[in-house]
């Protein structure tokens, strides 16, 4: 029953052969208190029966949150995305010793922690044009909150051209979203014309953007003639009714919008930030449809009630590695090899392999 | 003679078609699940491929009250910015009801989801080991972080720099998502130590029970305790893994400045580590000095000079060189695991 958590993949004799008796265990000597306190001993070595079992790479490599399984684990050392001290490692059962680095491919575990590409079951069940409405809406909604503060302060001052162009690049992005979004939720139904079309439309706004942000920068003029061209084609391309009168309405807010732009010539300090940070998100985490992910990237569901990394790992989630410093202890109170059963299982568990091991 | 049975009745398909699906009701009180929802698709085990003989999958009741759990625990899908999202927030850990953030097994006490480094704290380990030039041993008793964990660090935002130094992406959305998820030590003033840093392994020899007689007048010390437990068994003062600290302890105690006991330690630790990498450095030149290069443009070789007496008494020793008579020589062998013990 407990090898159902612990390392399922691997064989009952090689676990029987793997299991020790002898727990490690460790006592915290803090010269400090020497004179005033004893350590207090370690008293949890029941609970660390499958200690031996965390040495094991695949199952470190899942310790440290790079895959959602031991056996995804496996899988990514079989296939050699993982080095151990920057040597390609293809033995899932290498025996981690105190000190040895290892990396996964960030790629792999982008792909293994993140949203999959297709939605999920219930996530399919939403009609995809009502959800569709509903974040037109919402962007809206938002974009009317963004106009009014704007029109509350109302003063013109001489960054008012480079505010606008600000404006541009946003309604730009804005777009450019839409078309992506519609490019990710229509796919199972999309013409091949239709979606070339969209294609095209969205390097058009790459370009678009890319002039902008050029220093030899073009006037506003050309950005509303760049603007209103790709918002007709984007109209052109929308595929419901429903779909047009979402589109017709976000082309009056970004009009109306565009229009407060010029007029009013200025974003709130707090905007611009929001629009920096967005552009900064957008950096790191763009949408890219070419990754086996969900993109822009998030973690995947039912991820963090299982998510911690025990003591005897050090994790650079940046770059995907992790060192395995030394094996599990046994303190005072504390086991640092994570199990789900409890005290009492564990010790059945033992016993039971004391009498084979 | 007893009617035959028809050999087609006794096939599991048949058998599977005669076998109505158990209401829901009758599976469990009603009173326990609340309001009764019946599972809307596949509770009933209809078999579209009339041919299979395998069993369509039954929906336990026990499967089914998991399913309505998840449906009712919908926060534990997506992380909670900021803190742990476990389910022991849901589950009372004592008999008093109270519940624990950090205990991601609420059946399991002794694990804890313990704190990790925060970004910046990883930073400023690395800026002070790197920039800075303190001693790992100082870094390590400042912040109360494991000197292995420190050497970790420094080790892996080393290679962090390097890849944005060389344009590499780096996993950033993943780290902060990760990083989101667990607790987080800042390693900031007045924070709990992060974890302990003079942890001595427990030597089996000295789990046992010793009685020694000694005179009442003796001074019996931990170096006494650990002779007597064994002639290789060192006392905790040497087995510490920064026994400079003992040192600075016993210095504030004879009335030292804790400052300057403090710099008195760093002075210490930096030496001592000096002469580790000093000891280190020797070692391999010795190794190296023992080699022969030879470079042929397209090979290097490299000659070592060996022991023919290496082989021992018998002949077998797993020191000895090369090909012996009446040796097997287990290297090709077929079956013979070939997995590596250590990477360098």
């Amino acid at each position: 029953m407990t090898r159902g958590y612990h390392g399922e993949h691997i064989k009952e004799y090689q676990w029987n052969r793997m299991f020790n008796r002898r727990s490690l265990s460790a006592v915290n000597m803090d010269p400090s208190t020497w004179p005033i306190s004893t350590a207090e001993r370690a008293d949890t070595y029941m609970q660390m029966v499958f200690a031996p079992m965390e040495r094991r790479l695949d199952i470190a490599i899942f310790r440290a949150l790079f895959a959602s399984s031991a056996r995804q684990a496996r899988q990514f050392v079989l296939h050699g995305a993982v080095t151990v001290n920057g040597k390609k490692m293809r033995h899932p059962s290498y025996l981690l010793n105190p000190g040895d680095m290892f990396q996964v491919d960030p790629e792999r575990v982008m792909m293994a922690t993140g949203k999959p590409k297709r939605p999920t079951k219930d996530q399919k069940a939403l009609p995809s044009t009502s959800t569709e409405e509903a974040a037109e809406s919402e962007e809206a909604d938002a974009d009317a909150e963004a106009a009014a503060p704007e029109a509350a302060e109302g003063e013109v001052d001489t960054a008012a051209a480079d505010a606008a162009k600000e404006k541009h690049m946003e309604t730009l992005k804005q777009l450019k979203t839409r078309a992506r979004k519609i490019m990710s939720q229509k796919d199972v139904h999309m013409r091949a014309k239709q979606k070339k079309g969209l294609r095209k439309f969205l390097k058009e706004v790459k370009t678009a953007m890319d002039s902008t942000r050029k220093p030899g920068d073009p006037s506003i003029a050309e950005l509303d003639g760049v603007e209103a061209e790709l918002t007709s084609l984007l109209s052109e391309l929308s595929l419901t009714p429903a779909e047009r009168k979402a589109q017709a309405k976000k082309d009056e807010t970004a009009q109306a919008q565009s229009a407060e732009g010029s007029s009013l010539g200025l974003l709130t300090v707090k905007q611009r930030a929001v629009l920096s940070k967005m552009i900064a998100t957008e950096r790191t985490n763009p949408h890219d449809p070419s990754k086996p992910y969900a993109t822009p990237w998030s973690p995947r569901d039912w991820m963090s009630p299982f998510a911690f990394i025990p003591r005897y790992l050090e994790v650079n989630q940046r770059i995907c590695a992790a060192v395995y410093l030394r094996h599990p202890v046994a303190r005072a109170g504390r086991s640092e090899v994570p199990t789900p059963f409890s005290p009492t299982l564990s010790q059945l568990a033992f016993n039971w392999y004391l009498r084979r091991g | 003679m007893p009617p035959r049975i028809r050999g087609s009745s006794c096939q599991p398909q048949l058998l599977l078609n005669c076998i109505e699906p158990v209401p829901a009701t009758s599976l469990s009180s009603s009173a326990a699940l609340g309001p009764l929802r019946r599972p809307t698709t596949s509770s009933a085990p209809r078999c579209s491929q009339p041919f299979s003989t395998t069993p369509a999958p039954q929906v336990t009741a026990l499967r089914r009250k998991f399913k309505e759990w998840c449906e009712a625990k919908q926060q534990l899908r997506e992380p909670q910015r900021g803190q742990t999202n476990y389910v022991s927030q849901f589950i009372p850990v004592s008999e008093s009801g109270m519940t624990r953030p950090d205990m991601p097994f609420p059946a399991n006490k002794h694990f804890r989801s313990e704190r990790v480094l925060s970004e910046k704290a990883r930073e400023m380990i690395w800026r002070d080991v790197m920039v800075n030039g303190m001693p790992l041993k100082a870094v390590s008793a400042q912040y109360s972080v494991d000197m292995r964990r420190v050497a970790a660090v420094v080790r892996m935002k080393e290679i962090e720099k390097k890849w944005e130094r060389e344009n590499k992406p780096l996993a950033l959305p993943y780290a902060s998502a990760v990083t989101g998820m667990l607790p987080l030590a800042h390693l900031r003033q007045g924070e709990d130590p992060f974890e302990p840093i003079n942890d001595i392994h427990v030597h089996s020899y000295t789990m046992q029970q010793l009685f020694v007689p000694t005179s009442e007048s003796r001074e019996f010390t931990r170096a006494d305790a650990a002779k007597a437990f064994g002639d290789r068994i060192l006392p905790p003062d040497q087995k510490m893994r920064i026994p400079e600290l003992v040192q600075m302890e016993k210095n504030i105690h004879a009335g030292m400045s804790p400052q300057e006991a403090r710099d008195e330690f760093v002075k210490a630790a930096s030496e001592s580590e000096k002469a580790y990498a000093a000891k280190q450095q020797a070692r391999l030149q010795a190794a190296e000095d023992r080699k022969v290069r030879v470079d042929s443009g397209r090979f290097e070789f490299r000659f070592e000079k060996i022991n023919a007496e290496d082989v021992g008494p018998t002949g077998r020793a797993r020191r000895g060189v090369g090909w012996r008579y009446g040796v097997p020589f287990m290297d090709r062998k077929r079956g013979e695991l070939k997995i590596p013990t250590s990477v360098e």
